[in-house]
């Protein structure tokens, strides 16, 4: 059906519209982290009209960066928490490699999950789910007690232990359900070709279910790169990552908002790079099984 | 001359210079006496008296000789030792964190590692660590609404000067700080749970601009408040309020202000016999009053702590606050307000009445400038208590705070000694990090102090129980406030018994 150009045009609209409402408090969060406090705290805010200034990033990444708006940038005196650069570095290392711990194990539980019937599969499963209902808080103490006597505190392989433990069972669940998607016919087919289990998994299996693992993956990568409790619980000084040097802005006399912001909006560059990379396996991912008979 | 008092002499002269009450020619005169040349000074040509107050910082703002002395030596048997302390981003942590703690590692060979965190984390890793002993931090940053909770897991530091007197830095001087501020912040019962370490105080602050335009003088009195902010509101609204508070439901924020004003119209929170008496004819005017108030406040007052309140001050939205005189160095800066050096601070507003600490229980003291703060002690459970105590010495000594204060911003002092350090007064000037309000500071710790009761169950008294049945007076809930204030009683006698 042909549409007339008016409609069309509306239609554009609508949609620059619906952009830019889901945009806007992007937008105007990574704008703050580019603002002078004043400008932050305007009344009536200002959206666009600012001098923009890099003071914010300066003082969270405690570097110089050589160059300003036509403002002088400065550090604040005695205030700030000058060792941000490297928790970024911090949140990529746990969120990566907890990723990919929680990823590995999981493709294998879930494919046998998927293809082996063994008594009690079905409250295993049942079991995985039911270790997502626990609120985290109610591990988070034990688990600084065993952290403790293992020396696992304040540890790279603490947190990536824990973040990989706790997305295992979404990651084992999500696998499950697109591996069901995939035919066990083809499977059998494979068998009676002579190839081994492992064989069917590495070669065939595990290429049909690429998009499903990339959004598996992508998941678990956001869920550990936000998480907050445990990294706040089992850290001190020797790692921290973003949510946690996000709190730190929350002083005795108020909160830096503009360092908060500057952090969140370099914060997202890591994710969204990510996300980029995964992009075409993870649409083919989200939308697996939904034409399937 | 001496050194001390070559600086106090170049302390008054710089003031004087900065505020215009000498010319630079005689003020170079004088400087070129005291063996400072203009390059020392920081002269440029122009007139940039902040250029000038920094560089005179820059040469002043060093750890003194003899604390570095004393550092490098007691601190040799313990290099390599490392002390762990969780905080909350104050400007004395922060301003060791970032800028002095350096000096103390290079003297000592003793590494320091401080987690900032925001309040209440801090005292979630306390309590872990207290629970398990595990001695994970070898100092507590502790809150003075905890004290009564953590007083039997830290040192008491007159133990500590006792029972390792070789350690004892010279001229520590333990009587120097003040004594409201022990009572208030650091002792629970007859034990010293730490040092004070922190002192935000409740100041009256307000727009003394505004305040002329309108004819209006700074509030003495309660009633002069009231109407002050109601007059300012009337004249100047809706861009211009009178007063901002700091009345989040269900936040600390809103406990303290309601406090202040408890103790201002002459109530308590408890009587002598530890009852809630908040609930009483003076409780139940006092919140009467702040209903009053809170009219002359702009909208949405009831989701701010002391964070937007402070805001709404900068940004101009409202001419008055009475709250942490912390804010005031941050109100003078150019670069963050546009409130610089139209901000005044003076004494907090006298009370309609006033209860005697006597006739209060759990050891509260009445009195508008509320207190907040902490203390810094040695953990019972640290695996190197003697590194910790060198630590807290030099933390907490004369020389450190003074740094602290002339670099953190002007966070109010708890020793006496220091208000009087020719670096603090040389800094109160106009401008970012001043310490001009500390004379008001100091003279409402003195005189018009008030402080919250010491009992194991505040914390959660004043950080749920009073501040969300305040939230929900305030929205309404409730048919008068006599209702409202008996709900909360009732609820505070039931978490009190056990």
């Amino acid at each position: 059906m042909q549409q007339s150009k008016s409609a069309r045009a509306l239609r554009t609209l609508a949609g620059w519209v619906v952009v830019g409402i889901f945009f806007f408090p992007i937008y105007f969060w990574t704008s703050v982290a580019f603002r002078d406090a004043k400008d932050i705290f305007n009344w009536p805010p200002i959206i666009v009209d600012f001098v923009p200034t890099v003071k914010n990033f300066e003082q969270v990444f405690g570097i110089s960066l050589g160059f300003s708006f036509g403002q002088q940038a400065a550090v604040t005196p005695g205030g700030g928490n000058f060792y941000m650069a490297p928790r970024l570095w911090d949140s990529i290392v746990v969120a990566s490699m907890s990723t990919v711990l929680a990823i590995t194990v999981a493709t294998l539980a879930a494919y046998s999950l998927s293809r082996m019937h063994f008594r009690g599969r079905h409250e295993f499963v049942n079991w995985v789910l039911s270790t997502r209902m626990m609120p985290p808080v109610a591990v988070a103490i034990p688990m600084f007690f065993i952290f403790k006597q293992f020396s696992l505190l304040d540890t790279y392989i603490g947190v990536i232990l824990i973040h990989g433990l706790m997305n295992l069972p979404l990651a084992v669940l999500l696998l499950k359900s697109f591996f069901d998607d995939i035919p066990a016919e083809i499977d059998e087919s494979a068998l009676l070709d002579g190839a081994s289990r492992w064989m069917i998994f590495r070669r065939i299996v595990l290429p049909m279910a690429k998009g499903g693992i990339a959004a598996s993956a992508v998941l678990c990568f956001i869920f550990s790169w936000t998480e907050f409790l445990f990294v706040l619980t089992l850290t001190q000084t020797g790692l921290k990552t973003v949510p946690v040097v996000s709190s730190t802005f929350v002083t005795s006399i108020g909160t830096a908002w503009g360092n908060m912001a500057a952090l969140g909006a370099a914060a997202i560059v890591p994710a969204f790079i990510v996300i980029l990379l995964v992009q075409r396996h993870l649409v083919r991912g989200l939308t697996m099984g939904s034409l399937k008979q | 001359m001496n050194e001390r008092d070559r600086k106090s002499y170049l302390a008054a002269v710089t003031d004087r210079f900065v505020r215009g009450g000498m010319d630079r020619r005689e003020f170079l005169r004088v400087a070129g006496k005291l063996g400072l040349g203009a390059t020392a000074l920081g002269m440029g040509f122009g007139n940039r008296p902040f250029m000038l107050n920094k560089a005179v910082a820059q040469e002043q703002l060093k750890p003194s000789a003899d604390v570095m002395a004393w550092l490098k030596d007691v601190g040799k048997p313990f290099a390599g030792t490392t002390l762990k302390l969780a905080t909350e981003s104050t400007p004395p942590s922060n301003a060791i964190n970032s800028q002095l703690k350096q000096y103390f590692e290079e003297a000592t060979g003793i590494k320091v590692e401080i987690e900032v965190l925001p309040l209440e984390q801090v005292l979630q890793k306390l309590t872990l660590d207290v629970a398990s002993s595990l001695g994970t931090y070898d100092l507590y940053y502790i809150d003075q609404s905890w004290s009564a909770s953590f007083s039997k897991d830290v040192f008491d530091p007159r133990e500590q000067i006792e029972a390792n007197a070789e350690l004892a830095m010279p001229n520590y001087n333990i009587d120097d700080f003040l004594p409201a501020l022990v009572d208030g912040i650091s002792k629970y019962e007859d034990r010293w749970v730490g040092v004070p370490y922190d002192i935000p105080i409740f100041i009256m602050i307000y727009r003394k601009d505004i305040y002329e335009k309108l004819g209006l003088k700074a509030p003495t009195t309660f009633e002069e408040l009231l109407n002050n902010s109601a007059t300012i509101t009337k004249e100047m609204g809706p861009t211009t309020f009178g007063y901002a508070g700091q009345m989040k439901s269900g936040h600390y924020a809103l406990e303290c202000e309601w406090t202040s004003m408890l103790w201002g119209n002459g109530g308590s929170i408890f009587s002598a016999d530890k009852k809630f008496v908040g609930n009483d004819e003076r409780g139940i005017a006092a919140l009467d009053y702040y209903t009053k108030l809170k009219a002359t406040m702009p909208p949405g007052v009831d989701g701010w702590t002391w964070d937007g309140q402070g805001q709404a001050v900068a940004q101009g939205v409202a001419a008055s606050m009475l709250s942490w005189g912390e804010f005031f160095p941050y109100f003078d800066d150019a670069s963050q307000t546009k409130v610089s050096g139209l901000c005044e601070a003076v004494i907090p507003p006298q009370p309609i009445a006033l209860r005697k600490p006597s006739e209060c229980g759990y050891g509260e003291i009445p009195g508008v400038g509320h207190q907040g703060g902490s203390s810094l002690a040695v953990s019972r459970y640290s695996k190197s208590p003697h590194a910790a105590w060198i630590f807290m010495q030099w933390a907490t000594c004369a020389d450190t705070q003074a740094l602290i204060t002339a670099l953190g911003g002007g966070t109010g002092p708890t020793r006496a000694s220091v208000y009087d350090d020719p670096r603090v007064v040389a800094n109160a000037r106009v401008g970012a990090g001043t310490t001009r309000h500390l004379p008001v500071v100091r003279e409402t710790i003195a005189k018009y102090m008030g402080s919250e009761p010491d009992l194991p169950q505040w914390a959660q008294i004043s950080s749920d129980t009073i501040p969300v049945g305040l939230g929900k007076y305030f929205a309404g809930n409730y048919g008068s406030s006599k209702e409202a204030m008996d709900d909360i009683g009732a609820q505070i006698e039931t978490i009190v018994q056990g």
